[in-house]
């Protein structure tokens, strides 16, 4: 009788503990949930989607058209999109989340794709940049951008400054592959070759065998896409090492000067280009605000592209608890937020009602040293862009 | 210094543990258990409705460390690279349902073979070898079929998931939900089943050769028990098995990602086992749903300290083995009336 | 031809760097037949204490190193001492999970002192730049990586086959029951070796910094390539462990240059292939 025993006791402890959840009253607060990583190699993504969120609402006075909001965090870990699933199901279900945001990668954005779109629950994408995800559900509004966005224009100037012969060095998935995608057909448009394509397995962490490869390919420029965090510091200091930029192949990147990392290069990193659509040094009064708003909400956290993607999310679902005046309507809220257009801490944006991805401006940076510290200088504007990924 | 030497010695050396009623025969009938199973499953459905998500993972968890159960301690072979299996079967059945049809139960099916002859395939090789050997060459066999999954990303779908395919309604008639409802019976029903081919499978004179393999090899293969072939059954068995959960997990979830064919899978299945009890079968069950329910709480804490938790329980497990901890509160029990 | 010399280069850094955190795993295995999964978690305490010693108190890399070394040393000694020790006669499924259990305890306390993000290990200038050898630049960290991995080869082999510790280790190993009759100490030799292991694994830590970050996840993310290269070297094998890490790193640094999108396969074929021919290890029949 002892396994009936245990199955028995094992199964009390499990209902036990489920049952001490909190039974939900009827309130009026509106319910976000926000899926990102908040452990593992990922996690600073969480915490900056947290800082800019919680920023955002206490910039606006704790309030957002009058409503409280009330803020569910749920962890990834990173991408794992069954679990992501899991996670979203539970809060559209139990949690009765109004909207959902944040999703950091691709594979979890497409994973709660038929939920959403189900359950009509508007979902602003803070981060993942594949331009495929917007297309899997009417419901996706992303704040972030997307790697045919920020990659068109850089093929453009690269071809602009008499390069000929560039090589592509990508990581292994979704935003990877369309960055590599993107170069490629635009760079070829513009009159140049990619002599080769290098695909990097997402788990490296080894970067010199690629610095090799690309020194050895013979071209003239590098292009360059990888997730955030340990791996763009990886690859930027195999540039660095294996003397890349002594060797004349200049450095055509996106996200790997983040802030987050930039000032642990130290001065090896001066002078990289890329191409990108915010800069924490953008010079502009909603940026100031915006960088003062979010040292007070957590001092340690950092304006780059994670936080800025999380406060203009929360822009987009304002605006949306405003249209629908607090009521839970997936479809008002929707149109409400096709016709969005305001100035961000980037820049001026809008919504495309098309797409329902986020028009921006994309600049031209060069790291440079301010004050004592790195940052990306802005140096030209390459003008609004939309997704090119959708529109070829 | 011999690898076989060092899993021998100490399969000889401790009779002591409470892993002694492993191998001895069942009395009880082979269907009470998992009635039993099928009572609380379906009380935890109708009085949770709000949990149906984790109860699934938790059914679908349970019946994959049931198959891990089936090797690791009916068979005795300590493997980490059980998670081949599961993640076969799930893609099996996700690109089956992509690209073929929609139904869940022939999906079901595609999984379950799939699993059985990814696992009847390696098993051929990997069975010749014993111990920390075996061990490696799981790990080994686990991460070059993760590494061809990914290669192949335009079946796979690589790094992105596998996503994007609908499942038909079962039997025709019930639809999946989007509360889970279906999902959490379907996926309830066929662990129930499972359970009860298993239990059928270890108390049959084919399980008590595989549990006398683990006992004693030398003197089941001095008996003219052909060792290798009953492994090697034994193993096609669990990874059939384990096929089906992983099936059920593309069908449920409608989503397949890379991590359901990673170590850390094969990892946590294994600790589930542990906690629960290896050789039991039960147990299996019963340390998926232990460890998932304080996962789920203690992550949405804080994700780190859910490793203090884990991590601590661990070591407490395996310094105080539950057997014997459940017979000391016995004896408190019986001193103190 | 510049490809080969390039794999051969950066394989053998690689490799080293296996080699020197693998091998404490595969002395204490060989000599305790104990399972000791939280390995990988002194070589991540060894990094990190490096990382933290020359960031926050600027104390020189010179200084810092050997201090890490000698503390991850004391770690271990202490680990095995007070609580491993009574687990070497369990079986080796208990050894595992508990190691693992140990390992996940540690990564949480990592986490919670000093966070979840990559930690850098500052080198020296003398370090940073880069050696020009001709054909191409090598970052002159790899060069010390090679150096050092090859010291500690040479020094391991020395100590085993030319000092009377060496002598009570190989009798331990051989026979532990006939070798305490004779006089020698072995719990001495078992806590020693396993301290050793240890302060190689720490000192293998922040030789790796800059192909394997430390991150709180480091002890289990790299647990299975050491695994790997015991496993293929033979336990208790220091000639093993050598052989099997440079010709693994070898080969993994190869499918990089050369086949990038097929990830690791190729090094876990190889690894699959070597201990089917091979089940005792690389130099073992």
């Amino acid at each position: 009788m002892s396994i009936s025993r245990r199955v028995l006791c094992g199964t009390a402890l499990a209902a036990a503990v489920l049952s001490t959840a909190p039974v939900h009253a009827q309130d009026p607060a509106i319910k976000v949930g926000v899926i990102g990583p908040f452990s593992g190699p990922f996690a600073h993504y969480g915490t900056l989607f947290k800082a800019g969120v919680e920023a955002y609402v206490a910039s606006q006075g704790g309030k957002l058209a009058g409503k409280s909001v009330e803020f569910i965090y749920r962890d990834t870990g990173g991408p794992n999109p069954a679990q992501t699933r899991v996670l979203a199901q539970e809060l559209i279900v139990k949690d009765k989340v109004d909207y959902l945001g944040g999703f950091v990668f691709t594979p979890n954005a497409l994973a709660v794709a038929p939920l959403i779109q189900q359950s009509q629950t508007p979902t602003v994408i803070f981060n993942a940049a594949t331009s495929s995800i917007t297309e899997k559900s009417e419901y996706f509004i992303r704040s972030s951008y997307t790697l045919w966005q920020v990659t068109v224009p850089l093929a453009q100037w690269a071809a602009k400054q008499g390069i000929k012969k560039v090589v592509t060095a990508v990581t292994d998935y979704g935003p990877g592959l369309d960055g590599e995608a993107a170069f490629k057909s635009e760079f070829v448009k513009q009159g140049g070759t990619v002599v080769e394509t290098i695909r990097m397995p997402i788990a490296t962490t080894d970067f010199g065998p690629f610095a090799q490869r690309i020194r050895a390919s013979g071209a003239q420029a590098v292009y360059t896409f990888l997730p955030g965090g340990p791996p763009n510091l990886g690859f930027v200091k195999a540039y660095n090492e294996n003397g890349l930029a002594k060797a004349g192949i200049q450095f055509l990147g996106t996200s790997e000067t983040d802030e987050f990392d930039l000032q642990k290069f130290g001065d090896s990193a001066l002078g990289l280009t890329t191409a990108f659509h915010y800069s924490g040094a953008h010079d502009s009064p909603a940026n100031k605000a915006f960088v003062v708003a979010l040292k007070k909400q957590n001092p340690a956290a950092v304006a780059n592209y994670a936080s800025v993607g999380a406060w203009d999310g929360m822009h987009v679902i304002h605006k949306m608890i405003e249209a629908t005046g607090g009521q839970k309507n997936g479809a008002k809220a929707l149109a409400a937020a096709r016709e969005l257009q305001w100035e961000s801490p980037r820049g001026p944006v809008r919504i495309d009602a098309k797409t329902r991805h986020i028009t921006q401006n994309v600049y031209l940076r060069k790291v440079e040293k301010e004050g004592g510290v790195l940052v990306n200088k802005e140096v030209q504007s390459f003008g609004p862009q939309t997704d090119h990924g959708l529109n070829p | 210094m011999n690898a076989l030497s060092l899993f021998k010695t100490r399969a000889l050396a401790s009779p002591q543990d409470g892993d002694g009623d492993a191998a001895s025969p069942r009395c009880a009938p082979a269907w009470r258990a998992p009635l039993v199973m099928l009572a609380l499953g379906l009380a935890a459905c109708l009085l949770l409705p709000d949990q149906l998500g984790l109860l699934t993972r938790i059914f679908i968890m349970g019946l994959f460390v049931l198959s891990l159960d089936l090797v690791v301690g009916i068979a005795g072979l300590a493997t980490l690279g059980h998670a081949a299996m599961f993640g076969v079967g799930a893609y099996a059945a996700g690109v089956f349902a992509l690209r073929v049809m929609p139904d869940p139960l022939v999906g079901l099916a595609v999984g379950v073979l799939a699993g059985a002859v990814l696992a009847a395939a390696t098993g051929a090789f990997l069975l010749r070898y014993q111990g920390f050997t075996f061990l490696m060459l799981t790990v080994a066999v686990a991460q070059m079929v993760l590494s061809l999954a990914h290669k192949a990303r335009d079946w796979t779908g690589g790094d992105d998931g596998l996503s994007g395919y609908v499942m038909g309604p079962l039997l025709g008639q019930f639809q999946f939900d989007l509360e889970g409802r279906l999902a959490a019976f379907y996926a309830l029903a066929v662990l129930v089943v499972c359970f009860y081919a298993a239990r059928r499978l270890v108390d049959s004179p084919f399980g008590m050769a595989v549990r006398g393999i683990h006992e004693n090899r030398a003197r089941m293969a001095a008996l003219g028990t052909p060792v290798y072939r009953r492994l090697w059954g034994m193993y096609a068995a669990a990874g059939a098995l384990a096929g089906a959960a992983g099936a059920l997990s593309a069908q449920t979830t409608a989503v397949v990602g890379l991590d359901s064919l990673s170590f850390s899978l094969s990892a946590e299945a294994l600790v589930m086992l542990i906690l629960g009890g290896a050789g039991r079968l039960s147990g299996a069950l019963v340390g998926a749903a232990v460890f998932l329910v304080l996962h789920h709480t203690a992550a949405s804490i804080n994700p780190y300290h859910w490793l203090f938790v884990v991590g601590g329980l661990l070591m407490l497990v395996v310094l105080v083995s539950p057997a014997k901890a459940v017979a000391w509160l016995r004896n408190r029990r019986g001193g103190r009336a | 031809m510049i490809t080969f010399s390039n794999i051969l280069i950066d394989g053998l850094a690689y490799g080293m760097v296996l080699f020197v955190i693998a091998v404490g795993l595969s002395v204490t295995l060989g000599l305790m037949r104990f399972v000791n999964l939280s390995h990988g978690a002194f070589a991540m305490v060894g990094g990190y204490c490096v990382a933290l010693l020359t960031r926050e108190l600027q104390w020189s890399f010179w200084i810092a190193v050997p201090l890490a070394v000698l503390a991850t040393g004391l770690l271990g000694a202490l680990l095995e001492a007070l609580v491993l020790r009574h687990l070497y006669q369990r079986k080796e499924l208990d050894q595992v999970l508990f190691t693992i259990g140990l390992t996940f305890v540690l990564i949480a306390s990592t986490n919670a002192l000093v966070g979840p993000q990559v930690q850098m290990v500052q080198l020296p200038p003398s370090l940073s730049g880069s050696v020009d050898l001709g054909f191409r630049t090598l970052p002159a960290q790899r060069l010390l990586v090679i150096g050092v991995g090859l010291a500690v080869a040479v020094l391991a082999a020395l100590t085993v086959t030319r000092t009377r510790f060496g002598i009570w280790l190989r009798a331990a190993v051989d026979h532990a029951g006939t070798a305490s009759t004779l006089g020698i100490p072995i719990r001495r030799v078992q806590c020693l070796t396993f301290a050793a292991g240890a302060a190689m694994a720490g000192l293998g830590g922040v030789l790796g910094a800059e192909v394997m970050p430390l991150e709180p996840y480091y002890a289990l993310k790299y647990l299975v390539l050491v695994l790997v290269v015991v496993a293929v070297g033979g336990m208790g094998s220091i000639a093993g462990s050598l052989c099997a890490a440079i010709v693994l790193g070898l080969i993994e640094t190869a499918s990089k240059y050369l086949a990038s999108d097929w990830g690791s396969l190729f090094f876990f074929a190889a690894m699959a292939l070597f201990l089917a021919w091979r089940p005792n290890g690389l130099l073992k029949r």
